[in-house]
């Protein structure tokens, strides 16, 4: 069997696999594919794609309907939701470490370290030595431009102006912004810094009239 | 954190601008409806940031994963919408097709949608609206040879669509 007469059996492989070709053609093709191996697997590649076809709705062969462009949004927002608030419980579970081990705390101290995005470590910086009832805990997280700061204060009085700050080396000293304490807001303010973390050495914030710094670990 | 995990943002993201768009026509089509359609979606890359950490990309594609996420998410919305009571008597409720029938129907109406149009055409022609040969190459403008052949050439090109898609026989 030539390459040239196969080609031309082989153009009506798909009629025959869709039941189109006319009685004569079909036997004709069909007596030449019992006798060539690569028509023979040719049609039955080519059948069970015709078999699915039923399964399609041709109304549907048109332009694939698209998400909204606002469902990206959604999407980032609600990840980013469920973020801060893992982000949070590990505050908490921090904030309770930190209860314990104030009495033996003389200064503040960075306590562990977590996993964080870009697979860099996020550092987890709890305040030590607070004035009873007043809870402070912060994460630390690099990016290109900087560090991202997880602010979590509880227990000032309402409306509390707070400002937050890092230290790098050589007494560097980078404001990262400040937010307003309020009662009943259980959320973490979100600020950032100009300083690489791998530089920050200590966080500082002044709640009200006192400042509290706690160092941040190399 | 395993390599190649899915729990950073810009991942997500990424993962997002490449699958977002079939997942969605895939939640359209097996839920009918726009809305469930983007909850499922959003449910899905919700689920799958939650789990990144166990997506491995040795044992198949994020593709593959974000669709096994997709399945058990369709699963779960079309029970939710199953046990709430029809508001209207008589209103269309989009039929539940099993899940695997509804992939494949998905699959083949998306690899229609990546066939050249002069393949699609012919395929629509003869075999979707029963049309003779004759009167398709009349109205096209070409000989029944061609009309013939290129059923032939767009059953091939479905093919080679179906396998970029993942259809597995």
């Amino acid at each position: 069997m030539t390459t040239e007469r196969c080609r031309e059996w082989r153009e009506s492989l798909g009629a025959l696999a869709l039941g189109q070709l006319p009685e004569d053609e079909r036997a004709a093709l069909e007596a030449h594919v019992d006798g060539c191996a690569e028509c023979r697997a040719e049609l039955e590649s080519l059948s069970v794609v015709a078999q699915l076809l039923p399964l399609a709705n041709p109304a549907h062969f048109g332009t694939a309907p698209a998400p909204p462009p606002a469902l990206a949004d959604r999407v980032a927002a609600t990840i980013r939701a469920e973020r801060r608030s893992q982000r949070r419980r590990r505050l908490r579970r921090g904030l309770a470490f930190s209860g314990a081990t104030a009495a033996v705390a003389a200064a503040a101290l960075a306590i562990f370290v977590l996993p964080g995005g870009n697979g860099a470590p996020e550092q987890h910086v709890a305040f030590g030595g607070l004035p009873s009832g007043l809870k402070i805990a912060a994460t630390l997280e690099p990016h290109a431009y900087g560090t991202e700061i997880h602010m979590y204060v509880k227990g000032a009085p309402s409306g509390t102006l707070c400002r937050v700050f890092v230290r790098g080396p050589q007494g560097i000293r980078e404001s990262a912004g400040s937010f307003r304490y309020r009662w009943g807001d259980d959320s973490d303010a979100v600020l950032s810094a100009a300083l690489d973390l791998s530089r920050t050495r200590a966080i500082g914030v002044r709640v009200g009239k006192r400042t509290f710094v706690a160092r941040v670990r190399a | 954190m395993a390599p190649g995990a899915l729990s950073d943002e810009r991942d997500v993201r990424e993962a997002y601008a490449a699958h977002a768009g079939e997942l969605y026509g895939f939640a359209l089509r097996s839920l009918g409806d726009s809305g469930l359609a983007e909850e499922a979606v959003q449910e899905t890359f919700l689920r799958a940031w939650r789990a990144g950490s166990r997506f491995d990309p040795q044992i198949g594609s994020l593709r593959t994963w974000l669709f096994a996420i997709l399945r058990n998410v369709v699963i779960d919305l079309g029970r939710a919408r199953a046990s709430r009571p029809t508001v209207a008597e008589g209103g269309i409720e989009p039929s539940v097709e099993p899940f695997e029938e509804a992939l494949l129907s998905w699959q083949v109406e998306e690899a229609m949608r990546r066939i050249g149009e002069q393949h699609r055409r012919v395929l629509l022609e003869t075999y979707y609206r029963g049309r003779p040969y004759a009167e398709v190459a009349a109205e096209l403008g070409v000989p029944e040879g061609t009309v013939k052949s290129r059923v032939y050439y767009g059953l091939r090109a479905l093919r080679v669509a179906l396998e970029e898609i993942g259809y597995d026989d």
